[in-house]
Order: C-alpha cells, then sequence, then structure tokens
C-alpha cells in the first residue's frame, strides 16, 4: 500500500508543480482542498506534504496573518465554520451519518448547536435521510449543507437548528 | 512638491518623535532592566529562542527572520534587543488588519516586561490588541495536548513521527476534539518530492514556520490518508501557562526558522513553546544534536506532573484490521470483494446475511473502498458512486454503529526502549577471538524490542561497529552506515505493500588473501513480505527482496563490483522477550571485479529489560572463494 502511494505521488510531483501550487484549493472558495476528494490523484500532494512535514501555501493557516481567505489570523471565521468542517469532513460524515454515530457527526451536532437532549434524534434524522443528504454521488459542500438545512427544517423536534446552518 | 516631502518626513519619523517625549521614562526603565539583569534571564532568553551554539560557547537564536528583532543585532544580543524592544512598546501605531503595534506584535514579550518592570500605564499607555484577544476568545483555551502521530515508515522523510500541539477548547470534550485547532511547526514548501526534501531539509534549505491548523485536517491527514495511529498527551499547562504559550505562538506567527531535518525540527520547536508556557521546564538541553520527536515526546513525559492523560487514536487501517479480526473469513471476503468493487451493495450473498453481519460488512466495504481510493490502488475513479451505495444500504439497516473497539497498545510510543543503543560484545571468528564495541546513535532495528515501536520497521543513522582481534593492536572500524532502513510491511488479502531496503555505508570486506579492507556499499532492493495468516500483526514475518548493491574500493579489479540477487529471511518472536531474525542472501558481482558473496545469518535477541538486552549472532558467510563461521555474542544498553 505504501510504495503505490509513494509511486502516485511521484507520478503527480511529475505533473503538478504548477497546477497545485499553494493553497490554491482555498481562494475564493472557502473550501479546505475538497478538490482532493474530486480527482483520485488530487490527494497524493496532501499525503506528501504532511509525511514529510513540510506545509504548503501556509498563508491559509497564518498565525497573526490578518484576514485571509475565511480565515482571520488563522482561525477560521464563524460564519464559515460549518461549512468549512464539512468541506474537510464530508466521507467521513457520510460514513458516519450512515451508521448513526461518530465524532465527525458529534462533532457537527455541536457546531450547530444541537442540544444534548436532541442528539439522538439528530442522529436518527440523518441516519434515515442519508440518501438525501448526500444526495449524488460527489455531493458538494453547498449541496450537503443546502439539504441537511431542508432535512432538519422538515422535523418538528429538529427545525430550530436548522436556522444555524 | 515641497510640502509632500516635508509632510512625508514627518509620517516616517513621527516614532522617534513620540521617543522622545518619553525618553525620560525609557531611559528609566532601560536602567530597570539593566540592574535586574533582566536580558539574561531564563524566559527572556527563551522568548528569543536563545540556544546554546553546538560547536562552540555562547548563545544565539535560532530565528531566522529580522522581523523578529528590534535591535539590528537582536539574533545575538539579547540585551540590546531587550531595550530596543522597550523602545518599540513606546510606539502609538495603531492595528490594521496587516499590521500591529509592537506591543501586540510582541504580545508575550510585552507581558513579561511589564510584569518585571511593572509600567505604568500613564507613561507607557497598554494597547488593546484586538486581534489578539479576538484570536484568543475564537481558540477558547482550556488544555493544551501534545499529539503524536506514529511513525509511518515507507515514506523516509516521516519516519521519524511528528509531533504537534493542541489547543483544546473549554466546551470540548473527546467525542468532539476535531474542533479544536492545532499548531503545528513546518517546513514552508511546495516541494513534492519527499526524497528532495529530506536532503534539502538536512542543511536547512527550508524556512520553517508554525502555523495553526483545524485539527480535523490534522486527522484526515495522519489516521485517514497516511494511516498513522495518533497518541494525544494531554498536559497539566494552568490557563496562565496556556495564555503564555498562545501570545508567544502570536509572536512567532509570522516569523522563520531555517528547518532542520534533524535537530532543529517541529518536535524540537514544539519544546520550546512549552519550555515559555511553563518557566524552568527545561526540555530542549537534551538535544543538542538531534531531536526525534518520540524522543521529545518522553522529555516531556519525563516531567513531573506535566501529563494529565494519554489518548490513543487509531488509523483506519487499524479500525479495519480490528474489525477483520472480528469477522468470519467468509464476510472479510465479502468485504474485501466490495472494497475492490467486485460486487456492489445489494448483492445477495450480502443480502441473506443478519441485519447486525450486513452492517460489518458494509462498513469495513465502504472503509476499505475508501482506503483503496486514497492509497490510488483499485478503481478509484469511480469510486463515489459505490461507495454512496454502500452507505446508502448501511443507512438502511435499523442496527447499532458496528466500530469496533481497539485496544490501547499496551506500551506506548514514549515507553519503548531508547532511541540511542551501545553493546559490547566478544566472538570468534574462525578460531579467532575478538572483542566488539557497536554505537548506534539512533534509532530501531529489526531485533530491537518492538513494543512502542512498528514492527519491521529498521531505521537506523550512523551505526557504527569496532572491532579488536586478539593478539592485534587496537581497534580497527568494522563497519559505518550513515543510514540503514529496512521497511517490512507484511501483505495480505487486503493490503498489498512492497517492502524495500536501502543502506549506505563502509564495511569491511574479505578479499582473496585474507585482505579486509573497508569498502564504501550502497545496497538497497524492494521485497516483499507476509505474516502468519491468523493475525495481521502476527508473530512470524517472512519476506524475500531482491536486492543490488554497488561496492566501490581500490582493492577491486576496476576499482568497483556491482551485483544483484536474491534474499529471503524470517523474523519472529518466540516469547515476549526472545525475538529471531534468520535470514540468507546470495549476491553475484557480475560487473567490475567478478565474485560471489552468500551469507547465512541467525540473530537472536533477549530482553533482559526495557533498556537492555542480550545479542546472539551466529552466521557463515563466502566472499569470493573463502568461507568462514564466526559468532559474537553481546550486551546492549539503550540510552
Amino acid at each position: 500500500m505504501l510504495n503505490r502511494k509513494l509511486v502516485a505521488v511521484a507520478l503527480v510531483g511529475l505533473f503538478s508543480t504548477g497546477a497545485m501550487a499553494a493553497g490554491e484549493n482555498n481562494i475564493g472558495t472557502c473550501g479546505w482542498g475538497s478538490k482532493a476528494f474530486d480527482g483520485q490523484r488530487g490527494i497524493a500532494p496532501q499525503v506528501l506534504g504532511a509525511t514529510t512535514n513540510g506545509t504548503s501555501g501556509n498563508q491559509t493557516f497564518g498565525i497573526s496573518s490578518g484576514t485571509s481567505g475565511c480565515t482571520q489570523d488563522g482561525v477560521v471565521k464563524s460564519t464559515w465554520k460549518t461549512a468549512m468542517f464539512i468541506d474537510g469532513n464530508k466521507e467521513k460524515l457520510a460514513h458516519d451519518m450512515s451508521t448513526g454515530s461518530g465524532e465527525s457527526l458529534e462533532s457537527l451536532a455541536k457546531l450547530i448547536g444541537v442540544h444534548d437532549q436532541h442528539k439522538a434524534a439528530f442522529f436518527q434524522v440523518t441516519k434515515d435521510n442519508f440518501g438525501r443528504i448526500f444526495s449524488s454521488d460527489n455531493s458538494t459542500t453547498d449541496q450537503v449543507l443546502a439539504s441537511l438545512k431542508q432535512v432538519l427544517a422538515s422535523d418538528s423536534e429538529l427545525a430550530q437548528y436548522s436556522l444555524s446552518i | 512638491m515641497p510640502g509632500r516631502w516635508i509632510l512625508l518626513f514627518i509620517f516616517l519619523w513621527s516614532p522617534f518623535a513620540v521617543f522622545a517625549s518619553d525618553n525620560a521614562y525609557l531611559e528609566e526603565l532601560i536602567q530597570r532592566a539593566r540592574q535586574a539583569n533582566l536580558s539574561q534571564r531564563a524566559e527572556w532568553l527563551n522568548l528569543l529562542h536563545y540556544k546554546p551554539y553546538p560547536y562552540w560557547p555562547g548563545k544565539r537564536s535560532l530565528a531566522d527572520d529580522s522581523e523578529f528583532f528590534n535591535a539590528p543585532h537582536g539574533k545575538t544580543d539579547a540585551a540590546a534587543e531587550l531595550e530596543a524592544t522597550l523602545a518599540a512598546f513606546f510606539s502609538t501605531s495603531e492595528e490594521t488588519d496587516k499590521t500591529q503595534n509592537p506591543q501586540c506584535r510582541f504580545i508575550a514579550r510585552y507581558q513579561w516586561l511589564k510584569q518585571e518592570l511593572q509600567f505604568d500605564p500613564a507613561r507607557l499607555p497598554s494597547q488593546p490588541c484586538k486581534r489578539f484577544y479576538q484570536w484568543h476568545a475564537s481558540l477558547d483555551p482550556h488544555e493544551v495536548t501534545l499529539v503524536f502521530p506514529a511513525a509511518y515508515l515507507n515514506n523516509p522523510a516521516s519516519m521519524y513521527g511528528h509531533t504537534l500541539l493542541r489547543i483544546d477548547a473549554r466546551d470540548q470534550d473527546e467525542k468532539t476534539r476535531l474542533l479544536a485547532y492545532s499548531i503545528s511547526y513546518a517546513a514552508g514548501t511546495d516541494e513534492t518530492s519527499g526524497l528532495i526534501f529530506a536532503v534539502r531539509g538536512l542543511f536547512g534549505g527550508y524556512p520553517g514556520v508554525f502555523a495553526i491548523t483545524p485539527y480535523y485536517l490534522k486527522v484526515r491527514e495522519y489516521s485517514d490518508i497516511e494511516n498513522r495511529d495518533v497518541w494525544e498527551y494531554q498536559l497539566t499547562l494552568t490557563p496562565k501557562e496556556i495564555d503564555r504559550l498562545l501570545m508567544h505562538v502570536w509572536e512567532l506567527g509570522p516569523t522563520h526558522f531555517d528547518y532542520y531535518f534533524f535537530d532543529e525540527n517541529c518536535a524540537y520547536h514544539l519544546l520550546s513553546l512549552l519550555e515559555v508556557a511553563r518557566p524552568g521546564l527545561q526540555l530542549t538541553d537534551r538535544f543538542r544534536w538531534w531531536a526525534i520527536p518520540s524522543d521529545t515526546v518522553r522529555a516531556v513525559t519525563d516531567q513531573a506532573g506535566l501529563l494529565k492523560r494519554v489518548v490513543y487514536r487509531p488509523a483506519s487501517v487499524t479500525i479495519m484490521r480490528q474489525r477483520l479480526k472480528q469477522m468470519s473469513a467468509d464476510q472479510g471476503r465479502l468485504a474485501r470483494d466490495l472494497g475492490q468493487q467486485r460486487i456492489d451493495a445489494n448483492n445477495d450473498r450480502i443480502r441473506e446475511l443478519p441485519a447486525l453481519d450486513q452492517a460489518r460488512v458494509l462498513e469495513l466495504g465502504y472503509e476499505y473502498t475508501a482506503y483503496e481510493a486514497t492509497t490510488g490502488g483499485g478503481k478509484a475513479a469511480n469510486a463515489f458512486s459505490h461507495m454512496r451505495n454502500l452507505l446508502l444500504a448501511r443507512s438502511r439497516l435499523e442496527v447499532p454503529p458496528q466500530k469496533p473497539e481497539v485496544a490501547v497498545p499496551s506500551v506506548r510510543p514514549d515507553e519503548g526502549h531508547k532511541t540511542s543503543r551501545i553493546g559490547i560484545g566478544a566472538g570468534s571468528r574462525d578460531g579467532r577471538h575478538f572483542e566488539e564495541i557497536h554505537v548506534r546513535p539512533t534509532y530501531h532495528d529489526l531485533l530491537d524490542h518492538d513494543a512502542g515501536y512498528t514492527r519491521g520497521a529498521q531505521i537506523q543513522f550512523f551505526d557504527m561497529r569496532w572491532r579488536h582481534y586478539r593478539g592485534d593492536d587496537g581497534l580497527r572500524l568494522e563497519e559505518f552506515k550513515p543510514l540503514d532502513i529496512v521497511s517490512l510491511s507484511p501483505r495480505n488479502d487486503f493490503f498489498h505493500p512492497v517492502s524495500w531496503k536501502v543502506n549506505i555505508g563502509w564495511t569491511r570486506k574479505r578479499f582473496p588473501g585474507n585482505e579486509e579492507p573497508l569498502v564504501f556499499r550502497l545496497n538497497g532492493g524492494p521485497g516483499l513480505a507476509y505474516s502468519t495468516p491468523e493475525k495481521f500483526d502476527g508473530g512470524v514475518v517472512y519476506y524475500g527482496f531482491i536486492e543490488a548493491a554497488l561496492d566501490v574500493g581500490s582493492r577491486f579489479d576496476r576499482d568497483y563490483a556491482l551485483g544483484a540477487g536474491p534474499a529471503i529471511g524470517l523474523l519472529a518472536n518466540v516469547t515476549d522477550r526472545w525475538g529471531v531474525h534468520l535470514s540468507a542472501r546470495s549476491l553475484r558481482y557480475g560487473l567490475g571485479d567478478d565474485h560471489w558473496s552468500r551469507d547465512l545469518v541467525l540473530e537472536q535477541r533477549y530482553a533482559l529489560s526495557r533498556q537492555s538486552a542480550l545479542r546472539l549472532g551466529l552466521s557463515r558467510k563466502q566472499e569470493f572463494h573463502d568461507y568462514w563461521n564466526s559468532g559474537n555474542l553481546s550486551l546492549h544498553f539503550y540510552f
């Protein structure tokens, strides 16, 4: 498994110098690079960036660097928190919703302020509506947000939380 | 025209005008700082990242960024820097999105000097530093955790592991840790070649910077993409200490340090943050030459009262392995076929299983598909529709999640054997007795006890052996290997890694006529490894390699010999303390000086304690037309 990854990385390295330059993913779209999940080989630069303890495009995460994209001094602005979280955890969230549990689902519940007494319902409703929330094979973050909002709005107990998405 | 120049002139000089009017108070502060000798205090030197030179006396700052200093020679003159910093604090410039008042830009220095010198707010008004306090509020710091993603062998640059700090907010718990932020120090580069990174990194070829990242992105990188188990060491820092740490991180934000892969790396710099947070902690002193992340974790856990508790976060692959262990072989095969997209989510063989088993198979099938897509294997291109179908099928099953509990390994990475090793031993070669000293500065070999380490991962730097033959004068260098890596990654139905090895160095080679000069050798190659089938991380690993070797030395015809050949071996833990490694190799040097080189080696290790072991080596070797036997018993200490 490992060497295959290295090979993939090496191949990407050959072609990517300009195209996958620093922080490109984040400009304008306020995403963490969901593109990494769009193009399967696109994940390689991230793998490499991480395994070599290198960081590319650190401007996005710059501490005390002022406003940059959706961050202020390196911290995600509050209006973007939920969208950025979904963007960075889409596969995990889909997995968690399908089983009705898991830390990314717990964290999402926390982000939109679901009270403890509504958490079980939140988990159940997102599980039951998995097919609606992830309505296509490759849902964008916007689509997931919009459909999650709809699903919550149509549930009497959870409707209040649709407002915080 | 002249009017504009005058305005510009006044604008440029205005900060100095401010200094002039308050000169008396600045002078007073400087005098008091001198009297108290503040500039030589550990707190101040830590804030400036002053460290001793490794080769000669004296100190200098590790920061390689003039913006980090207010005095022209701030990198080497801590007193001048202190006085220039005091002067800068009188600036009345207002904060903008891109610039800060010096009191905010250097907020940790400001807070410390303010406390030590008791600044008079009437004569040195304090700035609001809105941006810092907003940042602080959005982090809502409550606890600090040292995060250690364990080594992931197959990438040479990641072999030591990595460390980062996590800032845990007040309202988070273990279920919502993804929402925390992490602070890491890394080389800022777009270099996509791990090898080039490693080489340039050795010589400080990259600027290192501190960065802040949502923890969920780090978890995705380490757990899901790289499949490294992560250890989270929660520390006992108090709110005051955490504030100091964050203020200092803020100061360091835009500052760059030359990144050195060996010593001034992520792990080293994170320790220096902790030293700022809790004055009196001495964590970096012992890492003058190199800093291995697992050793820096050890430095932290060695400190009395600094560790609160440890949380283990198994990687995606670790969870998948656990699922497989708890599943029948038939169901494991179904999950495998799902992952390799040979069958789809609605396959009859799955649908006829009880709901609970269906859930198990679908969950593992999904994880395996994601794993294959991530690692570039399988049919990644149309994985999305397959993956969604798996989850859709899973979401229709009304059974609880089947994610297994993974037992926390009984020995943590900081609890394994220490990474430096010295061995003394004696032996005999064809009846000639010898004594031997073996120094291995770092880090782990295949036979060292595995507890806390990755099994099958050998990484050694600057391994050295000297030998003295009875009757000869003095010691002679037997072997010197600057780099020696072996990666044995067992394959099975699910995972198909390629093992590999590489080593470079000088070693004694026996030539006809009993001459034994040092030759330079570059050796390595790919291989396949398997482990006993019932357990994936089981007791016995066996392997085969195709190796190539280049030997260079003046004793060879044409000064070199280039060879290749197979190598096989078996690595087993007989008991917890007793490990065995049996290997055989046959190299035909067909280019240059034509000859054969063969060896059969049995090595055994018996761990006397975690930090000591006995080794017994027996071997039969051939070089050219000579054959000989040798045996060697040695005692190893880890320190």
